[in-house]
């Protein structure tokens, strides 16, 4: 029992390691990976919540930093989110990608969070864009 | 000790524990959902099954420690060491499980499924209850005679999950092998629903504020077993829980399962604290 209790540590030793590869450059986006059409029309409840923005900053540092950077603008294991090819994107494509995940890159799903904060980081990540100078 | 001072008790020496540190996203101590651990981290947790049988029977402690990484985002593994306290019926170590679970599908969808794969190398003084299978209530002879008894099992789930709104409702179905005896396959399920508390996320942090809190019920046991239903000798609970999540990386929860069959014991206590660690590099 010792030695497969040895050897499933060892495998786990192994897979910790193997994830701590590094890379170089910030993660490419996917640009396959695009949000079904008809998401893409659902409007954000808070656009007129400015209030708001101030708890969607606190979630975006709780669950989305170590990806996507404090700045926001990508790590080795999270793209960029102010340029423009993100910040083109409708709000209801934002919330769709940050409720859903994407499993094949790694970007984790928060459906679990309740709607109101799933538009709260949609507006965090449009404030990125005016922080860029791009046109939110 | 009554369950509820036993209960009250854990709570306030666990929470007194971590308050310095300032909980689980997930309340379920049994079903599983279709979050998978991020990809990266390793999420360490220490939590424990405390048992109140019938008849007169000891009182029990099973302590488990998991280390959960994720590997990639379709791909979490487990390995969990667990033990077992009775009082004077002894204590012992009772084995180790490697469990893996697997997300086939890229995005998230109405119904989400995951496939759970587990080996366990275990003995008959196993309490931790991650799961029910089977029928019959547990065995309560000396912890030292029943940790001579080993068992290598394998058990597969098929988890079912899906989001809606605030909500939660996750089915897990079990299927349990023991490779050590014939005994055919035995069966078990769990179902759970939870909700995040909280809607909008206040702009400052805070630590005893609805949004950090996830509220949910799971209801589980088990099913028989392929030579037999058992209907009657079968253990099932149903167990409300509540999740804390106490800083951005910690979680503590705890959930009460009230036994609903004369197999069933009384009442299982379980409370367990959660760190999740991000070991990979960034740049």
């Amino acid at each position: 029992m010792r030695a497969a209790l040895l050897a499933s540590a060892l495998v786990l030793l192994a897979v910790v390691v193997s994830s701590a590869e590094q890379a170089s450059k910030i993660r490419e986006r996917d640009a396959n990976w695009v949000a079904p059409a008809r998401q893409n029309s659902r409007a954000n409840p808070l656009a007129n919540r400015p209030d708001a923005v101030a708890g969607g900053r606190k979630l975006f540092h709780q669950r989305c930093t170590n990806c996507h950077g404090e700045d926001g603008r990508g790590t080795t294991y999270g793209p960029d989110l102010t340029t423009a090819a993100v910040q083109a994107q409708s709000d209801g494509a934002l919330f769709w990608k940050i409720s859903s995940g994407d499993t094949r890159t790694g970007m984790p799903g928060f459906s679990f969070l309740p709607e109101l904060q799933r538009w709260q980081l949609v507006l965090h990540v449009r404030s990125h864009a005016t922080r860029a100078g791009l046109q939110p | 000790m009554s369950v509820c001072r036993y209960a009250l008790l854990v709570l306030v020496v666990t929470g007194i524990g971590v308050a310095s540190a300032s909980a689980q996203e997930r309340a379920y101590f049994v079903t599983y959902d279709h979050y998978l651990e991020e990809r990266g981290n390793l999420e360490i947790a220490v939590a424990s099954t405390t048992g109140f049988p019938k008849n007169n029977e000891s009182t029990y402690t099973a302590p488990w420690l998991e280390l959960e990484m994720g590997v990639t985002g379709w791909w979490t593994t487990e390995l969990y060491l667990e033990g077992v306290t009775a009082g004077e019926d002894g204590n012992a170590f009772t084995g180790w499980r490697l469990e893996n679970r697997f997300r086939p599908l890229r995005n998230e969808h109405r119904f989400n499924l995951v496939l759970y794969v587990e080996y366990e190398n275990v003995n008959e003084a196993s309490r931790i209850q991650k799961e029910i299978v089977g029928a019959g209530s547990l065995p309560f002879e000396p912890i030292d005679e029943l940790k001579q008894t080993h068992a290598h099992e394998l058990e597969g789930k098929l988890i079912v999950s899906s989001a809606i709104g605030a909500w939660n409702m996750s089915e897990n179905f079990i299927v349990e092998k023991n490779l050590s005896e014939s005994e055919g396959f035995e069966f078990g399920y769990s179902v759970g629903v939870s909700r995040h508390l909280g809607a909008l996320a206040r702009a400052t942090s805070c630590h005893v504020c609805a949004e950090n809190f996830v509220i949910a019920v799971e209801l589980y046991g088990g099913l028989g077993s392929t030579e037999g239903f058992e209907g009657g000798e079968q253990r099932h609970y149903l167990a409300p829980a509540i999740g804390w999540r106490t800083s951005t990386r910690t979680t503590l929860k705890a959930s009460v399962g009230f036994g609903l069959t004369e197999a069933s014991d009384r009442a299982l206590l379980r409370v367990g604290f959660d760190y999740e660690l991000p070991i990979r590099r960034r740049r």
